[in-house]
């Protein structure tokens, strides 16, 4: 379908935009690499009237280290996260993940903010962040906020942000060597039917998880069962625990039970790939 | 076979399968068919002695715009670079029967060797003429026309051509023109056959199917074009591939099609397809004069059997003996989660 009629504008700051964005309210919507958007406008489940184009605010767009951590801006494509030279040496998961998204033609476009905000329950990212405790950049009318990755989703295809706010910045830690993103896709579309990202370090271990639940989510109860174990049997244990708390999602491409298994499947492989790297 | 042994002695789950198939082709005699077997086909040699060739196929990715063009160019002796093949609109190519059935070249092609072999005939009777010997004293051989033992001159289809439309000098009775269209009637259908053996491993914890090896060996009869009949080979495995591991089409119980996109439509990409090793045998025809019976579904026929008895078999340790079509991840992991639980 064509998308129904809108406006288009594109600021040429990030003032501007939220400018922008204060004026038309929930009329409006952003664009950035156009992946989650246009699909959406062209389906009409989005029909802004005003899109707000970003996508060439070159401020918007880095990868630089910020007091001990790594700054991504949020336009900063999924290529240019897969490729980052500071990234692969300092935040693995970070490129891993990306590598992993849709295909060369979707990472040239998309970005990492707009991919952030559109918060498909299946798409990649969001299983990183977590396992990172990144912290997240929203810019509004009301100035600057700093949000935690746990505190950024909120429901399927929902997160924190306001219908005024800007995405702008991700910081992710550095991080040792020792991480892992495992994914099965679902074949036809290539998001993740289960997604485990895993960081490990001396004093534990994070888990990350997308694609079973309407939101990512901490596998806690497979960190707790972990804890400074290494072993074949520990690992296999603690995965076990990997859908514990969670109401999987049941969809022609998989029943919730299928869904609950691969998230245990891919959480021992991601632990095991995690250690094997340390 | 060892490796599949090895594997499974170390726990994998590892499956050859094996497929043979005969199939009938090239549709097909009339009586046999609801609305007409037949093709049609035309030749003209034209003006310019270059050639137009009208078929009432309609390839769209079998190639016939090359095969057919071979053909004539062979049987005429022009360069290949000379012929034109017209189709696909029924303004151009009146009447056809089009492109189904592996039916394009074996039934399609032989109504252009008939029309191609009525223009010879025709310039047969024109060269005698101009040569002042009998139709039988003349042959055409590499492009030219010639009666050897009658004379030594030769006449190239440039100038037979402008003989025939400019018409100062024909035999009486000869109409004008290098040109002749036909109808094939075929008298049976063809029967090509073949043999094909796929390797697997499935993956235990995902029920993801890997396909390690793939051996097709094919007869479709003689081979115009040996890289079109690889070509098709190899699409008809690709599909194969889909329809045996990816593909459904679901409804739910209102009848609404919820795959109605090729983000929920599996389709085989580049990336899942293995290397094949393809071989064939040749056994002609004895239907057509061109002695082939169609490749156009032989991959698929052939493919798709074979992808699923392999896996099958590497299930067989598990107990199971019988999948449904798609063997999805989910639906063998159901399968193997059924049969573990029932030896408990």
């Amino acid at each position: 379908m064509y998308p129904a009629n809108f406006d288009y504008v594109r600021p040429a700051s990030v003032d501007e935009a939220v400018a922008l964005l204060k004026r038309h309210g929930e009329d409006a919507k952003v664009l950035a690499g156009g992946h989650s958007l246009i699909p959406a406008m062209k389906l009409r489940l989005a029909r802004p009237s005003v899109v707000i184009d970003i996508g060439r605010i070159a401020t918007l767009s880095y990868i630089r280290e910020a007091g001990g951590a790594i700054a991504v801006g949020a336009t900063t494509t999924h290529a240019e996260v897969e490729t980052s030279k500071l990234l692969r040496e300092k935040c693995p998961l970070l490129s891993e993940t990306a590598s992993h998204i849709g295909d060369v033609q979707v990472r040239n476009m998309g970005t990492i903010g707009g991919s952030l905000v559109h918060a498909d329950p299946a798409s990649d990212y969001p299983a990183a962040i977590l396992a990172l405790e990144a912290e997240i950049d929203l810019v509004g009318p009301r100035g600057k906020r700093t949000v935690r990755a746990d505190q950024f989703f909120v429901d399927l295809l929902q997160t924190t942000i306001a219908a005024d706010e800007i995405l702008t910045e991700v910081r992710v830690p550095m991080t040792s060597r020792s991480v892992a993103y495992i994914k099965t896709e679902q074949k036809a579309s290539g998001f993740a039917l289960a997604g485990v990202a895993v960081v490990a370090s001396p004093t534990g271990v994070r888990v990350g998880i997308t694609g079973i639940a309407p939101k990512p989510y901490r596998a806690t109860a497979v960190e707790q069962a972990i804890g400074n174990q290494r072993t074949a049997h520990a690992i296999e244990v603690a995965a076990a625990h990997a859908a514990d708390g969670v109401v999987p999602l049941a969809d022609i491409h998989a029943s919730a039970e299928f869904r609950a298994h691969l998230a245990q499947v891919n959480t021992r492989r991601a632990l095991e790939r995690a250690f094997a790297r340390a | 076979m060892a490796e599949r042994n090895a594997a499974r002695a170390a726990g994998r789950l590892f499956g050859v399968g094996v497929s043979t198939y005969l199939e009938i082709c090239a549709m097909g005699p009339s009586k046999a068919m609801p609305a007409g077997g037949w093709e049609w086909g035309c030749v003209r040699m034209e003006i310019s002695a270059k050639v137009t060739v009208i078929t009432g196929v309609t390839p769209h990715g079998q190639g016939q715009e090359t095969s057919f063009a071979q053909i004539v160019a062979d049987r005429l002796g022009v360069p290949i670079e000379d012929i034109a093949v017209l189709r696909g609109d029924t303004s151009v190519a009146h009447y056809g029967r089009d492109t189904y059935g592996s039916r394009g070249t074996a039934v399609g092609g032989t109504a252009i060797v008939m029309s191609v072999d009525k223009v010879i005939k025709k310039a047969k009777t024109l060269a005698a003429h101009l040569f002042e010997t009998l139709d039988e004293y003349v042959v055409l051989e590499n492009g030219k026309f010639k009666a050897p033992g009658i004379t030594a001159r030769e006449i190239t289809w440039a100038e037979l051509a402008a003989e025939a439309y400019l018409a100062k000098n024909l035999p009486a009775g000869l109409e004008p023109g290098l040109e002749a269209s036909s109808f094939f009637e075929p008298e049976n259908f063809t029967f090509p056959f073949g043999a094909h053996i796929c390797a697997v491993e499935v993956d235990r914890d995902t029920g993801e199917v890997a396909i390690k090896k793939y051996i097709a060996v094919d007869d479709c009869g003689n081979q115009i074009n040996p890289l079109l009949v690889e070509g098709q080979v190899q699409g008809g495995i690709a599909h194969s591939i889909g329809q045996a591991l990816f593909e459904q089409t679901i409804y739910d119980e209102n009848g609404q099609l919820l795959t109605g996109e090729f983000m929920d439509y599996a389709m085989p990409r580049a990336t899942d397809i293995p290397e094949y090793t393809l071989g064939s045998t040749v056994t002609p025809s004895p239907v057509n004069p061109l002695g082939v019976k169609g490749v156009g579904e032989a991959g698929t026929i052939g493919a798709t059997p074979a992808i699923a008895n392999a896996v099958i078999d590497a299930l067989a340790p598990l107990g199971i003996v019988h999948l449904d079509l798609p063997m999805t991840p989910q639906r063998i992991w159901r399968a193997m989660k059924t049969r573990t639980m029932a030896t408990v």
